[in-house]
């Protein structure tokens, strides 16, 4: 009887859908159509938007236009994987978009060059070609030129 | 400028890809499946039956002694009827997946009770394990392809 251990190759899938509300839902439309949308709440403009204000639990107000600039308050540098939204190293970062509260989770280009990173600095989005209402429409923050 | 039509659902998918590592204990289990044996270990501390068996008691941290084969004949010890289908299924619902207590072991074994219609499944039912045609053998509990009702046993 052979002491080496057994391996395979295992995978877990399961293709979730959820719903999304009325704020929300606008928020992934402005997407699909390459714009950026925040809501107002009683602290400022939140984005990305909630249905309800996490700090008093009112509901949110109107949606309003934003410009789809923002400055890296966080970020954490990773290794491209299978899947991920860039095909060389880059950052998840938390970006706060300007004239807003809150912070947008997303990727940040920098060309696979670590040094370039920095909290601070200014980036915008890049939208994707075929967008469908999803995060994903946009496909990474950049530096701002 | 009006707002944008709202999206209504979104695409959240799971996945996850990794590596599934067996261990010592836990491989001398699987290659005892590729040659229809079922291969348990007791612990010399605690006198627990494992099955299938690590490596180390979880009990007591014992090695345990060496493997020794069970016939594989048990009893379901509770189960549940899948009514739900989802997406990867392999089997029709309604099925039943059982915790099997595999006679002379301490812990229990799940799989699937086949063979019988799934309303007269009990608990307390003798079972036995299906095998899999030689070439289907493999180092995985596929290479049980169920339990059924023992013929003839009161169930
Ligand atoms: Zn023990």
């Amino acid at each position: 009887m052979t002491a080496e251990s057994l391996s395979a190759p295992y995978t877990v899938e399961f293709p979730f859908e959820r719903t999304v509300g009325p704020k929300i839902g606008t928020f992934l439309g402005g997407l699909r159509d390459a714009r950026l949308y925040g809501v107002r709440t009683e602290r400022g403009v939140l984005c990305p938007p909630l249905e309800f204000d996490p700090r008093t639990g009112a509901e949110t107000g109107a949606l309003v236009p934003l410009v789809t600039t923002g400055t890296v308050t966080s970020w954490t540098w990773v290794p491209s994987r299978p899947g991920d939204p860039l095909p060389h190293d880059f950052a998840w970062a938390l970006i706060a978009i300007d004239g807003t509260i809150g912070a947008l989770f997303h990727a940040v280009d920098v060309g696979g060059e670590f040094a370039r990173m920095s909290t601070g600095m200014r980036v915008c989005a890049r939208w994707r070609q075929d967008r469908i209402g999803g995060m994903r429409d946009i496909e990474c923050f950049e530096v701002v030129p | 400028m009006s707002l944008p039509e709202p999206v209504t659902t979104m695409a959240s998918p799971f996945r996850m890809d990794y590596t599934y590592v067996a261990g010592v204990g836990r491989s001398v289990f699987l290659r005892g499946l590729a040659e229809r044996r079922l291969l348990a270990r007791r612990c010399p501390g605690c006198a627990q039956v494992y099955l299938p068996p690590p490596e180390f008691c979880s009990r007591c941290l014992s090695e345990l002694e060496a493997p020794f084969e069970l016939d594989g004949l048990g009893a379901v010890s509770t189960f549940c009827v899948v009514n739900f289908p989802f997406p990867g299924q392999t089997i029709e619902p309604p099925y039943v997946v059982a915790y099997i207590q595999v006679h002379g072991a301490g812990t229990r074994l799940m799989h699937l009770v086949r063979e019988v219609e799934p309303e007269r499944v009990r608990i307390g039912m003798a079972v036995e394990p299906v095998w899999a045609p030689d070439d289907q053998l493999t180092t995985s509990l596929k290479s049980i392809q169920h339990f059924r009702p023992v013929r003839g046993a009161d169930a």
